[in-house]
């Protein structure tokens, strides 16, 4: 066979081994994205998303969508500019709630035994559909950026809510009141997390008494649009494909 | 030398298989916490734990034991640490093998942080409820912002049968009691299932048609407009209403499941009640002191005054909760752990009673392997080579006082 000949011999293998390729890129890419998000999300996320304890109503729901919408943005930008393809945002918090699922029912519950339902992680699967949706629609990365940075920021907390209600009940314990969340963070020793690390219900959001999680929501999507607008450079610098003449190599 | 180079290879690759096998094959248990490799001076000069007790050195799961003591919080506390003025009192335990169902400096809970007060002595107890079965060390610990945790002695305590049986029952201010071990676990696994399987489903709807190449063939030829069909805005438009119909009506029903619910709590505890310790009726100068490198020992010279109304002696030196027994004079029935016991550990000069109005300089040697075992002889090694540590004085009825002592040490190395 001479390099200008193909490597298929008719159009049905031709789309075989086009599909083929598709899984093959689809698996890398998700195990790919599982590993560096991962690890971008556990170090700048970090105790947010690992403890009940620490999922507030002020700065979990600040930090958490800003730091997550990172891979997303850039993923998105690289699928739809050289694909147009719109699951960029899914396919990056599929990767990270697998490997965080992984992590803390692994490590832990099966290494150190915190209860699963003190360290399971955040949910954002909500807002992943809502960028990636949105993009679709548009056609517009700004418009993504802003539409559905907010949009981000915006469903984190009631997409959580759900879940993390239950632990928000109250509950009386030797004089003093906390919540079943607090109560956890209490009764699960954590030798090198000691109680003053905790990074919760700070802020001077004074003048609106109990509804400080809209306000925090609403700020983080303000941010979420900046970091989106950030990271989809990224993804569009990794996307690009930079041809260099023969007499330059 | 083809045949040589062959049996080379063949046992570097046995000897990395059994490296591995090695390597994977023996995982032995970790059995402390690492105490011994806090700086020295950290564990001499910060908080000085005494009296510790701990209830049980066997017990059940679901049963309860306790940590109870005493601690100092040192005056002389050195400038390389922050203060302690958010603090944290913790337990030393690997993970939580206990559950700590209570926590009390001076008679207060103490879930949170707390600000101690240089110089001042305060009361203590941990409860500690049995979770998981195993062989565990339990130390007091005080974690401290800015400082880092310090630990104090810690004593081997057995948890015997099964965490299966394993129960925290809690009763909540709307009345429902709950088990804290495995409440809520059902609904989350099910939020996030029903989340994931929602987000595979778009997915899926993707990769169900031809991805990668053609597509890039479309979008380098002008066509990328074609891509995206009237079905496919038809069926993201499905994804993002039912998202978010889905978002807000679980958010009012879960309003409604759940009424009363309150932010988290935190805060920092200020004004903890101290514990009186007896009048100090001994004073202590200390002369001079040095660590001796080849024989592990630490040598004072201690001027003594007794100002009070009956004779004393001294009984006990206790250093980074080490502690140095004069046998003579104090013998140890509290079953403090061994390994940080010195019973004669504590020789001097003169110990004879010291009386009413007398002033006596003496030579203490306080000598153990501990020196060494705790690497509290690295303190000669600190940037700033001071020790510090508490003297128990006893009187003829028994009586014991408390004389804290804080001094430049000069090692010897021959």
């Amino acid at each position: 066979m001479s390099a200008s000949q193909s490597a298929v011999r008719s159009r049905a293998e031709a789309v075989k081994v086009s599909r083929t390729f598709d899984w093959m890129i689809l698996f890398t890419l998700f195990f790919v994205v599982l590993g560096g998000y991962h690890i971008h999300y556990m170090l700048t996320g970090g105790d947010w998303d690992f403890w009940t304890d620490w999922k507030d109503r002020r700065l979990w729901v600040t930090v958490a969508p800003i730091v997550s919408i990172t891979f997303p943005a850039a993923v998105q930008a690289c699928l739809w500019y050289r694909y147009r393809l719109p699951y960029g945002a899914v396919v990056c918090i599929l990767g990270l709630l697998l490997g965080e699922w992984v992590n803390r029912y692994l490590n832990f519950w099966g290494w150190t035994y915190f209860p699963v339902n003190f360290v399971f992680p955040s949910q954002l699967v909500p807002g992943a559909i809502a960028l990636d949706v949105i993009l679709m629609l548009s056609g517009s990365m700004t418009l993504t950026a802003v539409a559905g940075g907010m949009a981000w920021g915006l469903l984190f907390y009631p997409g959580n809510w759900p879940v993390i209600a239950p632990l928000h009940v109250p509950v009386e314990y030797n004089g003093m009141m906390m919540t079943l969340a607090d109560l956890q963070g209490y009764h699960y020793v954590r030798t090198g997390t000691p109680e003053y690390i905790r990074m919760v219900e700070k802020g001077t959001l004074r003048t609106f008494g109990k509804d400080v999680a809209p306000v925090s929501a609403f700020f983080s999507g303000f941010v979420s649009i900046i970091i989106y607008f950030l990271w989809h450079f990224f993804g569009r610098w990794f996307a690009s494909t930079a041809f260099v003449e023969g007499e330059n190599v | 030398m083809k045949l040589l180079k062959d049996k080379v290879a063949k046992l570097s690759f046995v000897a990395l298989l059994a490296a591995s096998s090695a390597a994977m094959l023996y995982t032995p248990t970790a059995a402390a916490h690492g105490e011994k490799s806090q700086a020295a001076f950290m564990r001499m000069r910060t908080i000085h734990w005494f009296d510790l007790n701990w209830s049980k050195e066997e017990v059940k799961v679901n049963d309860t034991m306790t940590v109870t003591g005493k601690f100092l919080v040192f005056a002389g506390w050195p400038e390389t640490v922050d203060k302690p003025e958010v603090s944290f009192l913790n337990v030393g335990i690997p993970g939580p093998v206990f559950i700590r169902q209570g926590s009390w400096i001076g008679g207060q809970l103490v879930p949170r942080s707390v600000s101690l007060e240089l110089g001042e002595t305060y009361e203590f107890k941990v409860l500690l409820k049995a979770r998981r079965p195993g062989d565990w060390h339990v130390h007091s610990m005080m974690n401290v912002q800015g400082g880092g945790p310090i630990i104090g002695p810690g004593k081997w305590t057995t948890i015997t049968g099964s965490m299966k049986d394993f129960v925290n029952p809690v009763t909540t201010l709307t009345g429902e009691t709950i088990n804290l071990e495995t409440y809520n676990l059902d609904n989350t696994y099910f939020w996030h299932a029903l989340w994931y399987a929602i987000g595979l489903a778009w997915l899926a709807y993707w990769v169900r048609k031809p991805m990668f190449v053609p597509r890039s063939i479309a979008v380098e030829s002008g066509k990328a407009n074609t891509l995206i069909t009237s079905t496919d805005r038809k069926v993201g438009v499905g994804f993002l209403v039912g998202t978010i119909a889905i978002v807000a009506m679980t958010m009012v029903s879960t309003n409604e499941k759940y009424p009363v619910t309150t932010p988290l709590q935190a805060g920092l505890l200020r004004g903890m009640k101290t514990f009186e310790m007896p009048a100090k009726t001994v004073t202590v100068k200390v002369e001079d002191a040095t660590y001796r490198v080849p024989g592990r020992a630490m040598q004072m010279t201690l001027k003594i005054t007794n100002n009070g109304d009956s004779a004393v002696r001294l009984g006990e030196f206790n250093t980074a909760s080490v502690r140095f027994l004069d046998p003579a004079v104090l013998e140890d029935t509290t079953g403090y752990p061994d390994d940080l016991l010195a019973e004669e550990g504590l020789t001097v000069s003169d110990n004879s009673p010291l009386k009413p109005g007398q002033t006596r300089t003496v030579q203490v040697t306080a000598s153990d392997a501990a020196w060494e075992v705790y690497r509290l002889a690295d303190l000669i090694y600190d940037p700033d080579s001071r020790f510090a540590g508490l003297l128990f004085f006893f009187d003829e009825n028994g009586k014991r006082q408390m004389i804290t002592v804080d001094a430049p040490l000069i090692p010897v190395f021959i």
